[in-house]
């Protein structure tokens, strides 16, 4: 064997071939309960998954418990629900977490989660510094794209510092935040939002840990290290590719310049993917199989910028929650990339590109000018609370989807190539999608109602106040939720108690002075409409934008409530997480003529019937339209309650939407 | 449709109740255009239905975006409940309309947060229909309306610019909310708007020095101005911080016992002049001036008491329509 070194293969110190190791697997899963989640987590693993990736339900994420009255419709819903150590202890029953890499997707209550890990692990003798895993405690794209924060962002960024602080002294391998852009994506932001607002947020986190001072410079430069990314890679996946260089590069700047980490290990940006959900069609969902594995590749093809793991959504996640079939068939996908290609045995192919290389460098100049502005401006955690930052992400949104309306953004399928034969995937008896047991909550609410009663009562009511007085003493809260994970306190009782120190947070919806970019026939015709309405009435027509539950992903909402404003209704749009019974309210005092709903969690039969009641109480006739994602099978019974219309993500032309709408509003008789 | 007088007593008696969609329904018919009738037929069933009716205070609050009135209220509601236990308010809230298709966000509700099927806090949005001046054109008829019903009245408006501070003078006590550090000392006096609020709040003190620093510097500024305010005494000023949950009871306790009272008769004829001037400009307003020497004037100032129905005004206003429309003719 000859001795000349092939510039073209990945070799060990001996000259021997030797590729890279592949990325971790994962896939974010979790649902009905801790038990069902469990049997599924199992299963996974023996297929040959490498890591978990905790899926939690929006209750446990906005830290309520099962039993509380906004719990009740979303129980086990999206992800597992966790009440108290109990829940932990069946989840994690028979997988040996020492061994595990575990991705926890929890914000407002992560500080919570991990502390019930760190309980179980105590409880099982696992020695702390052998966990290793992530809570995504990244508030900011909270406050901006997914909607589950709890608390204020200063007491919210207080909780993260204090994580990290316990982390290093004592859970060294515990990544305690992840910066999450995958959500900003979803939200519209555009690939230099993505890379300025992450990286904002990263400086963001690390200003408010230097502000403590609580670490030695040895120990600061371990902390940076323990920074880790989460990232969307979308469709376009020469430019994400590109976007990940740049984060890359800008991260190793960012960490030499601005925090002087002198060892190179601590300066490397450390990511994981989940593949974008937001270019997913209902529309020939078997379409989507190819949409993930291209997006796959943008972020696995480049190896000075490759992802640390990786998660796939299914091909049907734009219809329901997938299917254990349609999670298994994703990870087929990552196996056959890692394992049957040539992929990982090559040193990185675009190094040399002139065309990557100048792609990344216009990003990460444009990047480098909005992280100054932001940083300008006060920081990341300013531009939350002035609204800034969520108004650019509104503007990018409604500028993608003028132009999926335009036509002049191509999504096979949706608006080009529509026509097509029926997808054989879907025949299947349960119609391709996953449907929860409604009854499975009880069990929940069981486990729940036997920890309580179980658990040293006086025990659980100390711990509580001792973890209210740290809060109001500013001291690190991470020993006391320890405690109280200890204590059998529940989700709920945690976040109960924060919530009296801290309050809630009610964030700027950043739809105001937002403007639509259209300006076709069509518009012309709703508004022609609009002002027939106003003509006949003597004002305009009154609209209140809802969106009910726990499900915080408000996007359809804003973009509803703006393009409401466009045609010119009144608009009346008061953010995430309302109840049916404020919804109503507002509907009622305001005098509207129409309530639009919007519900992503699939929670839509039960929060329509609460509406329903509501409206009779007042005896208010008031139509009603919903949009969301809503099988079609569920569309009789909701008409059957008395829905007016339903939108699905099928229904992407706002105007059309506005059209049917103003049509309702116009043949119903004058409300006065 | 209000067309039957019997309809309309059945709403009017439901919203004396407290219920809030006959409240809502009626204030959809007053912001409707042209709807002098019904405000006369709504006013008549109002003095049959309840003589001896309540005022309630007008409470105006106008301030620059950003200082936060929206958060202050939704934190003086939630005191509100525990304070006053017999007492019930309104807040009416106006943000601007979109200059391309007339149409508007509301989006003031966010920040107020109400127990669900409470009768005590009723909240209501106005867009401004792109009127200057920060008020809507039927904000005035519908705070006559509220009054009626609600122990207290809050207007809430944007702005703090010349033409902002109509709601001063359509309300009892008014407030502009500052946030600290919010101008210098020229500029407050440049602005020329500091002797129109009956008191000042500095909001957003979450910081303690902060706060003192510019609550020392608009004392001195009013001091300086203090000849040429009305009663030439200074105004009270309030600093609170919702974060911080400061300030917001002495704030609440103040309105709570607040007794002076404008007199109605001058608030609406101001009201009838802006409208004028709106409707008609400078023109318009020389029109009424001729009329300022009619014989219906004399009677005014031959009972100087007040006892003239606010039905003599809207007559005056049908009347100046009618004349208006006569010389444009």
């Amino acid at each position: 064997m000859s001795a000349e070194k092939k510039e073209y293969l990945l070799v060990d110190e001996n000259g021997q071939g030797k590729p890279d190791k592949p990325w971790i697997f994962r896939t974010y899963a979790g649902h009905t309960n801790a038990k069902a989640s469990n049997e599924l987590y199992r299963k996974n693993l023996s297929k040959g998954q490498t890591g978990l990736s905790i899926a939690f339900d929006l209750p446990t994420q906005c830290g309520y418990s099962s039993d509380h009255e906004v719990s009740r419709p979303e129980i086990g819903k999206v992800g597992v629900p966790i009440n108290s150590l109990e829940d932990f202890r069946i989840l994690f029953d028979q997988i040996p977490i020492e061994e595990m890499n575990t991705s926890m997707t929890i914000n407002g209550t992560s500080m919570w989660l991990l502390s019930l890990y760190v309980a179980l692990a105590e409880e099982r003798g696992v020695p702390l510094e052998k966990l290793n895993g992530t809570t995504q405690n990244d508030l900011i794209k909270e406050y901006l794209a997914r909607g589950t924060y709890i608390y204020p962002p200063k007491d919210s960024m207080k909780i993260i510092v204090d994580m990290y602080e316990y982390s290093l002294h004592n859970i060294p391998k515990w990544n305690p935040s992840n910066i999450c852009s995958y959500h900003l994506q979803e939200a519209g932001a555009t690939p230099v939002q993505e890379l300025s607002f992450a990286l904002a947020t990263a400086i963001a986190v690390l200003d408010a840990i230097k502000e403590r001072n609580c670490f030695s410079d040895d120990e600061f430069e371990q902390c940076v290290g323990r920074i880790s990314f989460f990232v969307n890679a979308g469709i376009r996946f020469v430019e994400e590719m590109c976007k990940m260089r740049a984060f890359t590069e800008m991260w190793q700047e960012i960490t030499t310049e601005r925090y002087k980490v002198k060892t190179a290990k601590y300066r490397v940006f450390r990511y994981g993917v989940q593949v974008n959900s937001l270019g997913l069609t209902e529309e020939q969902p078997e379409n989507n199989a190819w949409r993930i594995l291209i997006e796959s590749l943008g972020v696995t093809l480049s190896r000075n910028a490759r992802c640390r793991a990786l998660q796939l959504p299914a091909w049907n996640e734009a219809l329901s929650l997938p299917r254990p079939w349609d999670q298994q068939w994703s990870l087929r996908l990552q196996q056959v990339l890692a394992y049957e290609t040539d992929l990982l045995e090559y040193p990185d192919i675009f190094e040399g590109s002139k065309v990557i290389e100048s792609k990344v460098k216009a990003l990460k100049e444009e990047a480098k000018l909005e992280i100054q502005k932001i940083v300008d401006m006060g920081g990341a955690l300013v531009a939350i609370e002035n609204g800034y930052m969520k108004s650019q992400l509104v503007k990018s949104q409604t500028e993608r989807l003028s132009k999926i309306n335009s036509n002049e953004l191509v999504i096979v399928g949706k608006n080009k190539w529509t026509d097509g034969i029926k997808s054989p995937l879907m025949t299947d008896s349960d119609g391709g999608i996953f449907k929860v047991d409604p009854k499975s909550a009880e069990q929940t609410l069981n486990v729940l109602g036997e920890a309580k009663s179980r658990r040293n009562a006086d025990l659980a009511k100390k711990s509580l106040e001792d973890l209210k007085q740290a809060a109001k003493d500013g001291k690190n809260l991470m020993p006391f939720s320890i405690a109280c994970a200890k204590a059998l306190v529940t989700t709920g009782e945690w976040a109960d108690a924060l919530r009296e120190v801290y309050g809630e947070y009610n964030p700027p919806t950043g739809v105001d002075g937002q403007k639509l970019f259209l300006s076709d026939d069509k518009v012309s015709t709703v508004r022609g409409k609009v002002e027939a309405f106003t003509k006949a009435n003597g004002h305009r027509p009154k609209i209140v934008v809802g969106k009910p539950g726990l499900d915080g992903h408000s996007n359809g909402a804003e973009m509803i409530a703006v393009s409401a404003k466009h045609s010119g209704f009144d608009v009346i749009y008061s953010g995430i997480r309302l109840s049916p019974e404020e919804i109503v309210q507002s509907a009622v005092e305001e005098n509207a003529n129409v309530i639009g709903l919007s519900i992503l969690s699939g929670s839509h039969k039960e929060i329509v019937k609460q509406l329903f009641d509501e409206l009779t109480h007042y005896k208010a006739k008031i139509p009603v339209v919903i949009g969301g994602i809503i099988p079609e099978s569920d569309f009789d019974e909701l008409k059957k309650m008395g829905i007016r219309e339903i939108f699905t993500p099928k229904d992407y032309d706002l105007m059309s939407i506005m059209e049917k709408i103003i049509d309702i509003v116009s043949v119903e008789p004058a409300l006065v | 449709m209000i067309d039957t007088q019997e309809s309309l007593s059945q709403l009017v008696s439901e919203a004396l109740l407290g219920e809030k969609y006959p409240i809502a329904k009626i204030i959809s018919k007053i912001e409707t255009e042209k709807n002098l009738e019904f405000r006369e037929s709504l006013f008549h069933e109002l003095s049959i239905q309840n003589p001896d009716s309540k005022e309630g205070l007008t409470i105006g609050i106008t301030g620059t975006p950003g200082a936060g009135k929206s958060s202050l209220l939704g934190e003086l509601c939630k005191l509100f409940l525990d304070f006053a236990p017999n007492k019930k308010m309104a807040i009416v809230a106006i943000d601007p309309s979109s200059n391309v298709s007339g149409g508007s966000i509301l989006g003031d509700r966010t920040r107020v947060t109400l127990p669900r099927r409470d009768t005590r806090i009723y909240f209501r949005s106005q867009p401004s229909q792109l009127e200057l001046g920060g008020l809507n054109p039927y904000t005035f008829h519908v705070i006559r309306f509220l009054r009626r019903i609600f122990d207290y009245v809050f207007v809430e408006t944007v702005g703090i610019g010349q033409n902002e501070i109509s709601v001063s003078l359509i309300s009892d006590l008014s407030f502009l909310v500052m946030q600290p550090l919010g101008g210098d000392q020229v500029q407050f006096m440049k602005s020329g708007i500091m002797e129109v609020p009956e008191a000042f709040i500095i909001n957003k003190c979450d910081e303690e020095s902060l706060a003192n620093s510019s609550y020392y510097m608009l004392e001195s500024t009013l001091e300086f101005i203090k000849d040429i305010l009305p009663d030439q005494s200074l105004p009270p000023i309030f600093k609170t911080s919702v974060t911080k949950r400061k300030g917001i009871e002495e704030l609440l306790n103040y309105i709570l016992n607040y007794q002076k009272r404008k007199d109605k008769n001058t608030e609406t004829l101001t009201q009838l002049m802006q409208w004028i001037r709106n409707e008609y400009g400078r023109w318009g307003i020389s029109i009424w001036e001729e009329l300022e020497s009619s014989k219906w004037n004399q009677a005014v100032k031959r009972n100087p008491l007040g006892g003239i129905q606010k039905l003599k005004y809207e007559e005056e206003e049908r009347k100046i329509v009618s004349l208006i429309q006569t010389k444009i003719k």
